[in-house]
């Protein structure tokens, strides 16, 4: 401890001194490096890595006339909240992390909150979709991902332009996460003025779901939501197909956005699903890269297509770049106020954050974005065709 | 291992019986061990505060966390030799009654925790009776069985949050006066629990209730013949040590922010809990806590070490294997067979 006062005091003195030396900005995060969120937190990882290395190659963040240089200190949080305030206090007090990553998953971004908060530090969230952690009076975190209520608005969206008057049916995974969002997405189909036709929630281990169709059928319904996994998603499309089900519409979630889906042949058509990011969507950012440009620059690197945890951990970064700028200043009370006021447009689509202080740092810009599996030329493929600035097809209704 | 204990046995055989609750007292007061606990406590407590370094204090509440658990898992395992895998549903589920009843009744902390440590130690009892019958691997099983039905059912306790659990807010410290004393009054009451565990598993190695689960560690089917209740004793330990883990439990949750069934309910840090008991001895009051202390420093200092940091699950796991295969009294045993004056100091 001594020692880095010393070290701090000298820096101090250099700093003020004529020979200026480099500034660097550091910022802390915890990444799952191993456990099972090592898959999603990874490609998170090289998006903050690949931002980091594009920011100090263009010389740096530019603030107040200087230029910072971005330097990361992170460590591994094995998946698990156990560590993770004693890594993020360590990161604050111990490597003077001047702003803060979260880390992967809603538990985990709860529990680094607490720390942050304290503190008061910034912490950019990316990767946390679950929405009660914006709404505990949290200051300075600022959520970059759609959350979970949200995830079939695009879906009722594209509902509302075909058909106002669809008759829906719910048909859903019986976990939390399918069931929040099949009952989020239910209040808002009311609001909008569709008819509920059915509500049926079955097992993750589901294989059969003739009896459910049936009475999708003889529910009259125009257009079916819900799904869950990979699984049990895959097997619904099948049979909705095989037993002719004849509706309009059908948007499931995570399922069809795996490659796999293709497999389905037939089955598959149709089909959309709700995603955070695709790689071939079309927004126009407002700075930094295109998404054309993003997803060359990241294949070219780390030779795999990005998906969107990676696209998520690189724009998340730049809206903190960004309001670093616009504040001309490290401090965390300046930047956290320019975040409030953030209401840009980056090649991930739309950023805004909630100030309402009850549930302050919320996203509010972002849209997830629907993907459909079109035939093209007799082969299928994934396009987006919602919302409207971002498509790369018309949808097929 | 047993030879030792069967000292210990020996040891605490010598006591007439027949004292006064004063005389009881002044035994206790005249040993120097109880004393060694208390200043050890003392001193972890205070440490951080003294050297005026956070990141201490959270490494040491871990710490503190990890002995509590292996102290209570050792009354079990050490004394009652009985393998309770499912030691952390104590943790968990004292941890969501403590804090569901922090947040959502606003009663205070320490009532709060206290009544999780109540609720944990009856149902613990009540468990106890039934599960207590089975012997090795099937009470070993029967306890995991404990752990992932209490799991289960938490996931789909809606009032408990399901299965995303219970999210505290930053208002939730204001009790305590906002988050920054809030997380060190949890320290010290950590640090506190982690003391009186310690004095808990002192007092019950040197009482005759002690003696008869010793006993019943040694061969369960002679000390019952001796007259040695036995499925009440082991039901009682069984209950004891679920008690403060309990307590622990809501403590830790509370200073985390969130509590969800994945978290509380983890099987690992029960795993993890009897790896500490193993490394530091099984049986013995010192083992668990030397045990405790080496495994977070070891983890800590592999995961901050820049060498080490990509391989330290490799590296910890390696170490441990060769801990079980070469020293399998633990340290403290080790140390013991060697230093017989040691047994005095370190019990």
């Amino acid at each position: 401890m001594r020692k880095g006062f010393y070290l701090l005091a000298a820096a101090a003195f250099l700093a003020a001194g004529p020979a200026l030396a480099e500034d660097t900005v550091t910022i802390g995060f915890t990444a799952s490096q191993t456990g099972k969120l090592n898959n999603d937190s990874t490609s998170q990882l090289r998006g903050f890595e690949l931002w980091r290395d594009d920011v100090n190659a263009k010389g740096g963040i530019k603030a107040g006339g200087k230029s910072y240089k971005v330097k990361f200190v992170s460590y591994d949080d094995e998946s698990q909240g156990t560590r993770v305030q004693q890594l993020y206090t360590r990161l604050i007090t111990q490597d003077k992390a001047q702003f803060l990553f979260s880390p992967y998953s809603s538990g985990l971004v709860a529990t680094a909150a607490i720390i942050s908060e304290q503190y008061g530090k910034v912490m950019m969230s990316i990767g946390g979709a679950e929405e009660k952690t914006y709404k505990l009076g949290n200051k300075y975190l600022f959520q970059t991902y759609t959350g979970a209520s949200q995830y079939l608005a695009g879906a009722l969206d594209v509902l509302k332009h075909k058909n106002p008057k669809a008759k829906i049916a719910f048909v859903y995974e019986d976990d939390p996460f399918s069931k929040a969002v099949a009952q989020a997405t239910r209040e808002l189909a009311k609001k909008d003025g569709f008819t509920v036709a059915l509500e049926e929630s079955y097992s993750s281990s589901t294989t059969d779901f003739g009896p459910i169709i049936n009475k999708v059928i003889s529910s009259g319904a125009d257009a079916l939501l819900g799904g869950g996994h990979y699984a049990d998603g895959s097997t619904l499309a099948r049979q909705l197909h095989d037993q002719k089900a004849k509706l309009k519409w059908v948007t499931l979630l995570v399922a069809p956005d795996s490659p796999n889906f293709s497999k389905l042949g037939d089955s598959a058509v149709g089909i959309s699903v709700p995603s955070q990011w695709e790689p071939q969507v079309t927004y126009k950012p407002d700075f930094g890269p295109t998404p054309a440009e993003f997803a060359k620059e990241f294949t070219a690197k780390y030779k795999i297509a990005p998906g969107y945890h990676a696209a998520g951990g690189y724009s998340g970064a730049m809206i903190l770049q960004h309001a670093i700028e616009k504040a001309g200043s490290i401090d965390p009370k300046k930047v956290a106020a320019e975040l409030n006021k953030t209401d840009v447009t980056t090649f991930f689509g739309k950023c805004k954050f909630s100030t309402d202080p009850k549930s302050h740092g919320l996203q509010i810009g972002h849209t997830m974005v629907l993907a459909q599996w079109q035939m093209k030329d007799g082969k299928l493929v994934k396009e987006v065709i919602w919302p409207d600035n971002a498509k790369t097809a018309n949808i097929m209704y | 291992m047993p030879s030792s204990i069967s000292q210990d046995v020996a040891k605490a055989g010598t006591f007439k019986p027949q004292r006064s609750f004063a005389d009881e007292i002044y035994r206790h007061v005249r040993e120097p061990f109880p004393w060694l606990i208390v200043i050890f406590t003392a001193v972890v407590g205070l440490a951080p505060v003294v050297m005026d370094d956070v990141s201490l204090r959270e490494s040491l509440l871990l710490a503190a966390v990890y002995v509590t658990l292996a102290s209570n898992l050792n009354l079990m395992i050490g004394y009652a030799e009985y393998v309770n895998f499912g030691n952390i549903v104590f943790f968990g589920l004292g941890g969501y009654i403590g804090v569901y009843l922090a947040t959502s009744w606003h009663v205070n902390l320490v009532l709060s925790v206290l009544a999780g440590g109540v609720c944990v130690s009856a149902l613990a009892y009540l468990f106890g009776r039934g599960i207590l019958g089975l012997r090795g691997a099937f009470f070993a099983l029967a306890t995991i069985g404990v752990n992932e039905a209490i799991h289960a059912f938490v996931t789909n306790f809606e009032p408990w949050g399901g299965a995303t659990g219970i999210y505290l807010s930053m208002d939730a410290y204001e009790p305590l006066g906002g988050p920054m004393s809030g997380l060190w009054f949890c320290y010290y009451l950590l640090v506190l629990v982690m003391g009186l565990s310690l004095l808990l598993s002192y007092a019950i190695k040197t009482s005759k209730f002690g003696l008869g689960i010793l006993a019943i560690g040694q061969n369960e089917d002679a000390a019952a013949v001796l007259g040695v209740p036995t499925p009440r004793y082991k039901a009682i330990i069984y209950a004891i040590s679920g008690f403060l883990p309990a307590v622990a439990g809501g403590l830790y949750f509370f200073k985390s922010g969130i509590i969800e069934p994945n978290g509380a309910f983890d099987l690992t840090t029960s795993i993890e809990a009897i790896v500490m008991i193993m490394l530091g001895g099984a049986g013995t009051i010192t083992g668990p806590v030397i045990g405790a202390f080496l495994y977070e420093e070891l983890r800590g200092f592999l995961l901050f070490s820049e060498t080490f940091s990509h391989l330290q699950l490799v590296l910890a796991g390696a170490l441990l294997l060769i801990i079980v295969l070469f020293v399998p009294g633990g340290l403290l045993g080790w140390l013991r067979a060697r230093l017989p004056w040691l047994r005095k100091w370190l019990q």
